[in-house]
Order: structure tokens, then sequence, then C-alpha cells
């Protein structure tokens, strides 16, 4: 039992590093552009098809596909920006809101007509690296430790670079940071467009661990929400401990119970974050 | 003296209501400039409307020949012409030393980051001291002195202080006066807003006084000094 504990432990820290990329970029884009980009997940998914495709229908090179997948999701993000986020920034909350819910939608029926509801897997195969007596998949070890590298990437380039502290700037207060000579619109395209490009390097790294179907982005979308708010909205350190620690707890109660249960357990943690402290762990102050 | 900002009888509207009525107002090279006026006079909106925060329906400004009331705020800093907001409006979660770094954002003001830094600490001792620290930290005065010397990373040629006084101690008030005259003496050109009038007099060239959105009054410092109604009404001599 003690064996069973640990390997679901381990797998869920796995699982974290993962899921705090993913929170990551939907946290920066609520930062900066106060917009929750519903269909976050969804852009995971399409990001897999396109590596998918790329991979077993044209033979490329799972590396090759994977940078492809991050470049046309980068792109991808481009577009919804210029498309949907930008017209709808002066609109009421609730509008913008729905946009975005409306994209789940279309993005899920798009894969749908494209790749057909079947599973669709790139086969990799990896050997299991045991740690004594906690065995882990290679894949999600590189998918770890890859999150892991981009994750400290992004800091650095958020606290040393200009561009970095423009897109903070913006995020904490974008009249005061168009005084300093920064151009928000350009900061709000940025930020779509590493948002997007983030999708399709999660993609990359979910491709050898998981089949992708078109609804597969919807856990990781309700996923990564439930990770930002138990956080702190728009707290990129809150994301980073809460990513693990959903990891973790799903993982666990998905031994101990059953995969479904362990949702439940994501889902009331997530109930009672927004009843107890609707800040957040590390509560972010209020956007002006 | 050559002419630095021109307003030429600009109108500001928020919606229906109106706060600006054909003012105009100009700044010329080395002066400094202050405009006084009661709350709700208009001149916050006056200082939003140069640096492109607010749109003005009619009108025009000039700041160096080149019109820029039709330029989106942050190409306005690009020219040199800088705002600090009321109430030292500082990034809270960026460190003292990222507020001044970001304040030289603008092209032609990031390659001298090192070497203007170096000046601002000398200028002020006590940023340095607290460097590391979140702005969110800092008290009021020192907030306010971080922001006016954001502005100063940026290369600006004229900087428009708003209210830079209200809020602090007396003593505080003292010492930012001190600076904005220390700023003053290194040959910036000032455009600012303030409630102290008495202060703010004495570090001027010109003065303005706007009331219910129009020029009620403007002249020299002597002038102005010398006026009844300044003296009663401000002064309270």
């Amino acid at each position: 039992m003690e064996i069973v504990f640990l390997n679901a432990l381990a797998n869920g820290i796995l699982l974290g590093g993962v899921l705090a990329l993913l929170a990551f970029g939907l946290n920066l884009i609520f930062g900066v552009v106060k917009v929750i980009h519903m269909a976050y997940g969804q852009c995971v998914m399409l990001g897999m098809y396109v590596i998918y495709t790329l991979k077993v229908i044209y033979g490329v090179p799972l590396l090759v596909a994977s940078a492809v997948s991050v470049v046309i999701m980068g792109v991808w993000g481009t577009l919804l920006h210029l498309l949907v986020i930008r017209p709808l920034l002066g609109a009421e909350r609730l509008n913008q809101l729905l946009a975005l819910a409306g994209l789940i939608v279309v993005f899920e029926n798009l894969a749908h007509v494209i790749w057909g509801a079947d599973l669709r897997g790139v086969r990799v195969d990896l050997p299991i690296v045991s740690l004594g007596n906690v065995f882990l998949k290679t894949s999600n070890l590189l998918a770890f430790g890859g999150a892991l590298v981009v994750l400290g990437i992004l800091y650095g380039v958020l606290h040393k670079t200009y561009v970095g502290l423009a897109i903070r700037a913006v995020a904490q207060d974008r009249e005061c940071a168009t005084l300093m000579g920064i151009n928000p619109g350009r900061i709000y395209l940025l930020t779509l467009t590493i948002g997007g490009a983030l999708t399709g390097l999660i993609a990359a790294f979910f491709s050898p661990i998981y089949s992708v179907h078109p609804h597969f982005g919807g856990s990781f979308t309700l996923m990564a929400f439930i990770i930002v708010v138990l956080g702190g909205m728009g707290n990129l350190a809150g994301g980073f401990i809460g990513a693990f620690i959903i990891g973790v707890v799903t993982s666990l109660a998905a031994v101990i119970t059953s995969t479904e249960v362990a949702e439940i357990v994501a889902l009331t943690i997530f109930i009672l974050v927004v009843l107890v402290r609707p800040q957040g762990l590390l509560g972010a102050r209020r956007a002006r | 003296m050559s002419l630095m900002l021109e307003v030429r009888g600009i109108d500001v509207f928020y919606g229906e209501f109106q706060a600006l009525f054909d003012l105009s107002l100009e700044v010329r090279t080395g002066e400094t400039v202050i405009v006084v006026g009661p709350n709700g006079a208009g001149k916050t909106t006056l200082l939003r409307c140069i640096s492109g925060l607010q749109p003005a329906s009619k009108g025009s400004i000039t700041f160096l020949d080149q019109p820029i009331h039709r330029l989106p705020p942050h190409r306005i800093v690009e020219l040199g012409l800088v705002h600090v907001p009321e109430g030292g409006r500082v990034f809270p979660n960026l460190s003292v030393m990222e507020n001044l770094k970001i304040g030289s954002y603008v092209r032609g003001a990031r390659k001298e980051f090192r070497k203007k830094l170096e000046e601002i600490y000398e200028l002020f001792p006590r940023l340095a001291e607290r460097r590391t620290q979140l702005a969110d930290t800092l008290s009021g005065g020192e907030r306010q002195m971080l922001a006016i010397a954001r502005s100063l990373m940026s290369k600006p040629k004229l900087i428009m202080l708003d209210e830079p006084s209200s809020g602090l101690a007396p003593m505080i008030v003292t010492l930012l006066f001190e600076f904005v005259a220390r700023i003053r003496s290194q040959g910036y050109s000032i455009l600012m807003v303030e409630q102290n009038v008495r202060k703010a007099l004495s570090l001027s060239d010109r003065a303005y006084l706007v009331e219910s959105g129009r020029i009620a009054l403007q002249g020299t410092r002597e002038e102005f000094s010398r006026e009844s109604y300044i003296r009663k009404a401000y002064l309270g001599l």
C-alpha cells in the first residue's frame, strides 16, 4: 500500500509540473489582458492533433512536429487575440466570457470534423525509470523537467528583460504603463502569442503520455482554472504552488478511489477555496 | 526662450460633462510653470489630455513643434514629455529598481539605464537603500519620489507633475519641493499642478489659475503673488 501511495505521490508531482505550465499560461493571460481564456485546454488539444497529424500521417520526427506545434499554436493565439479578444476588450465581462466559452464548442467541433471522434495517439516507446520501488515513465519525467525549464526561462524573461517588465507593468497598472512608453496593445498581442505557444509546448509534453480526442481539453481547462483560482487569480507564484497541490491531490485520490472521484475532489477544493478564501492561497491584489 | 509645449484652445468632455473650455497654456524651454486652482477645476484633466490619456474634442497641442494631440500616450513619452500621475502611481509589485528600469523603457533611454540609475541613487539615497524592496512597501513620500525618479529615467525634456505633495506630511512636503527644485536646477522644464500654492509659486517662473475648466488668471511669479485675489484665496494673506 505504501508503495502505491509513493508512486501516486511521485506521479502527482510530475503531473503538477505540466499543470503549472498550463496554469501559468492561463494566469498570464488573465493577469495582463484581464480575460479568462475558457478554451485554453482546447488549444492544447488542437496542438496535440497538429503533432499527431505531422508525426503519424506525414512521418515527421516527433521533435520537429513538437516545434511546429509550438509555432502554429503561437500563431493561433495571435489570431485568437486579433479576431476574438481584441474586438471585445471594451465589452462587458460577461460577453467576453461567453465569447471565449463559445470557442470551446468551436474548437472541439473543429477537431471532430477534421480528425473524428476516435482516440489518436503518437506511439513512443520509452523505458520506465525505477527509483527503488517508485516507477516513473520517462515521458512523464521529460514533461516534468521540460515544464520546469520553460517556467524558469519565463520567470527570467519576466524579471530580467524590458519586455518582461513591461508585461508585469501592464498587468499591474495599464494606464500608468502607457505613461512609461509601453504600448499595451502590443503587450496584449505578445501575451496571447506566448500563451498560445505554451499550449503548443504542453501539447508536445502530453503527446507521448496521452492519446487525444476532441474532448481531451475540457478537463485540463477545468484543472488549470481550479489551480489559478486556488493560487489567486493573476498570481503566478500561487499558480505554481497550486499546480502541485492539485497534481498530488488528484493523483492520490485516483489511487485511493477512482479517476472520477479525483475530479470530484479537485472540484471540492475549488468550491472550498471560493467559499473560504476567494482571493486564493497567495491572494493577488485586486486589479485596478 | 523657445516654446516647448503649446496648448491651444482645447475642449475636453467626459461624456456629456465638459471639463475644459477653450483652454490655452504654454511652457517655454527651461521654465517651471505651475497650475493652481480648486479641486475639480480640471487641472488633472489638463495634464491627462496633454499626455494623451484623455482626448480633446477641439483645439491642438504642440510639443517641440510637433502636434501631439492625436498621438497615443506611449508615443508622447518617446518624444520627451513625461507625466507623473497623481498619488505617485508606482507599480506596487515591482521592486524599486524594477520601477526605475521600466522608467527607461523608451527607445533612447535604455542604453543609459545604468548611468542614469547611479545618478538617481545619488539624488535619492533613500531609493538606493530600498532598491530591492517592492514599491508596495514604501511610504507615501518615498513612492512619490520613486515616481518622480522613474520619470527622470526616460530622459525627458518636460516633466509634468500632478499634485506631488498631495497626502504627504508637511515635513515630507518640504523635502519633496527641495527635490523638485533640484530637478529644476538641472535644466528640466516642469509643468506642475499643485494645491500647495505658496510652495509651488516660490519655485515657479510663471503660473496659471484654472477655475471651472477655464484659465482665470495667468502671469509671472511676481505678477501672480501680487494679485490680490490670489493673495486672499490661495496664499491666505
